[in-house]
């Protein structure tokens, strides 16, 4: 191993550096014998099966479940925020949040709002009933309640979800919190039932009563605590916002929390292609040809063939999932910065082909 | 305040698109500081090459894992780590616009990464796996320093208190923050490849007088490239004793203290850290919520 001339200094090596490379040298070998007796990793097995055990109506097209162990045995905790993956009997996988109670360990509770243009997979949990088996991974979260308020809670509709048991978290520790709860009216709101027992520091808002929201939606909160709404001490500045909804609520609520002292929110799973043309990517390693359709992600039908390809952001900006591109027009999509990509990479994440057809060194 | 519920270990880990803007950037970020400064400036000559070796071993390593919650937050963890090393080298590059050239040193830095620490293509079979093993338990033990130094910078009212310039204090929270946030990815992946105490602890044997080497080094570096330091000696060890006790870096017993909390056989990095407090920062940090802006 030889050092590189800017290592050595007054004409001789760089002992630390000289030290180093031996080092180098040595360690293989030293991982080799430290590896002696290591047994291989075991497969670790996460997915749960849980049981329907209950499924009741609420407002606004809304099934709520009670998910539990066959078996009646505690399920793995989780904190204000988290979603479970459901695993439904035709395949699709979908994330809920939980909306029960933390301290029951005795099942989890979820809410699912009919979709009905969707893709299917609201109505496959509308039509479990109890007795239906679900596999069910988690619980995680992107949506991590912190604690520490004050809080302000806006939620759109089924947005809800996650926020009921913040707010039940927020009251539990005596915090100091406001909700508001938006939606086209009253009768399209679930769990009102449930919110009722915490007075006016919850404000409900229809589009049928006030029309739609505009960016002043946070501007009672932003008060002295004398307006209509009392609002907090220190105002908007002093309020950790969470918000979840659907995204032009996001939008509005992000922008009109600008000046809150904290802004969460769910983290978006990536953006679905748009103006994709099917193509194909011929992998030059093995010769095998993976077809990407219109809708789908190179990232994705490269995935599916070589499970064990990296990728991590899935929005073009980490650099993960780069390629090297041996033949074939790219159509760049990503937000990796240009000086840092070489000609022939590519962001299989985001990114496509300009024409039909690419040939890539996987 | 006494902590009710335990805290979580399931976060979903994804990375930010942090953009961070460094044309009104001071010499000495830290005003006066010239020692926290360069002190804190060694991480930017370290992590760039460091962190894009993390990326590349980790990538190596996923054929090994056989755990889908593992296997998500190892590529979750990729992506933190890329961006980390991209904002660095950020700041490396403003540097050699404003007449502080550190490639010397970092050049010395890749020559670790990629040739000392680097693959080793001709090793066969069972040598090669072990050698990516070793590599993931090293990686573990720098991991457990990254976490700890976290939790240091998020609590650092020192450095407000010293008027840190806000730019770059927010990169090292943002990047102490999620460091805090996927601070048992790595120690995990250890754990399920291997997870013996010995290679565990061999490991940091040798990162921590490491890091401490590299680190004095660094430290002289910039001292030699800073020109506003012409005539200065170069600092002395115990000179970290002053900024220790003005609150702007840590101390050496502190560091110490923490390093050798990875001998314990119980370890585990969630008994470290403050998940709601990075979790907050980030909430709050005008890069990282300028980033979730940029995703939405």
């Amino acid at each position: 191993m030889r050092l590189p001339a800017e290592l050595r200094r007054r004409g001789g090596a760089d002992t630390l550096f000289g030290l180093l490379g031996l080092l180098g040298e040595t360690m293989p070998t030293v991982a080799a014998l430290s590896g002696v007796g290591r047994r291989e990793p075991r497969p670790v097995e996460r997915g749960l099966p849980l049981v329907v055990t209950e499924v009741a109506a609420a407002a606004g097209d809304v099934a709520v479940l009670r998910l539990a162990d066959p078996a009646s045995a505690p399920l793995p905790p989780w904190t204000p925020g988290c979603h479970v993956d459901v695993r439904l009997p035709s395949g699709g996988l979908r994330q809920y949040s939980l909306c029960g109670d933390p301290a029951d360990r005795s099942a989890y509770r979820i809410a699912v709002r009919l979709v009905r243009d969707g893709r299917g997979g609201s109505a496959e949990v509308h039509a479990l009933v109890p007795g239906s088996v679900v596999t069910v991974s988690g619980p995680r979260t992107a949506f991590h309640f912190t604690g520490g308020g004050p809080h302000l809670f806006v939620a759109g509709g089924i947005g809800i979800t996650p926020i009921l048991p913040m707010v039940a978290e927020a009251a539990r520790r005596g915090e100091e919190w406001r909700l508001l709860y938006l939606g086209r009216s009253r009768d399209s709101l679930p769990f009102l039932d449930e919110l009722a027992r915490h007075g006016d520091r919850v404000t409900v808002r229809t589009d049928d009563e006030h029309g739609l929201p505009g960016p002043d939606l946070l501007a009672a909160y932003d008060g002295d605590g004398n307006g209509p709404q009392p609002g907090f001490a220190g105002g908007l500045a002093a309020a950790a916002v969470y918000c979840c909804g659907p995204a032009p609520l996001l939008a509005l609520v992000r922008e009109a929390a600008r000046d809150a002292r904290a802004f969460h929110a769910e983290r978006f799973a990536p953006a679905p292609v748009v103006d994709g043309r099917p193509f194909t990517v011929k992998l030059a390693g093995t010769g095998r040809t993976v077809e990407v359709a219109a809708d789908k992600t190179m990232l994705d039908a490269l995935s599916d063939a070589v499970p064990s390809v990296a990728y991590s952001c899935r929005q073009g900006f980490c650099g993960t999932c780069r390629v090297t591109v041996l033949a074939g027009g790219i159509e760049h999509r990503d937000r990796f910065p240009e000086r840092l990509r070489r000609d022939d990479e590519m962001m299989p994440c985001v990114s496509r082909a300009e024409g039909d057809h690419l040939i890539i060194d996987l | 305040m006494l902590k009710e519920t335990p805290p979580p270990d399931n976060l979903v880990l994804g990375a930010r698109d942090v953009r961070f803007d460094w044309s009104e950037l001071p010499r000495h970020w830290v005003p006066d500081e010239p020692l926290a400064t360069h002190l804190m400036n060694v991480l930017h000559l370290l992590l760039p090459a460091g962190e894009r070796w993390f990326v590349e071993v980790f990538k190596q390593a996923l054929p090994l894992i056989h755990d889908d919650d593992l296997r998500r937050d190892v590529l979750g963890f990729i992506g933190q780590e890329a961006m980390h090393a991209g904002a660095h080298q950020g700041v490396l590059d403003h540097f050699a616009a404003h007449g502080m050239d550190c490639g010397p040193f970092v050049d010395q830095v890749d020559w670790l990464f990629s040739r000392v620490m680097g693959d080793r293509p001709h090793l066969e079979g069972r040598r090669q796996t072990e050698w990516l093993v070793s590599r993931l338990a090293v990686i573990a033990a720098i991991e457990h320093v990254t976490a700890f130094m976290g939790d240091w910078i998020l609590n650092a009212d020192g450095l407000d208190a010293a008027r840190t310039d806000p730019t770059m204090l927010d990169l090292l929270r943002w990047h102490g923050a999620e460091e805090v946030e996927h601070r048992s990815v790595a120690f995990n992946l250890y754990q399920h490849v291997d997870g013996r105490y010995l290679r565990r602890i061999q490991a940091m044997a040798m990162v921590a007088p490491m890091m401490f080497v590299l680190w004095r080094r660094g430290v002289r570096f910039m001292y030699a490239v800073d020109t506003e330091l012409a005539g200065h000696r170069p600092p002395r060890v115990r000179d970290v004793r002053g900024t220790a006790a003005r609150g702007v870096t840590p101390s050496l017993p502190h560091l110490t203290r923490k390093v050798l909390k990875y001998f314990a056989r119980g370890y585990h990095p969630s008994q470290e850290g403050d998940t709601d407090q990075a979790v907050a920062y980030l909430a709050s940090s005008p890069s990282a919520r300028a980033a979730a802006e940029r995703a939405a």
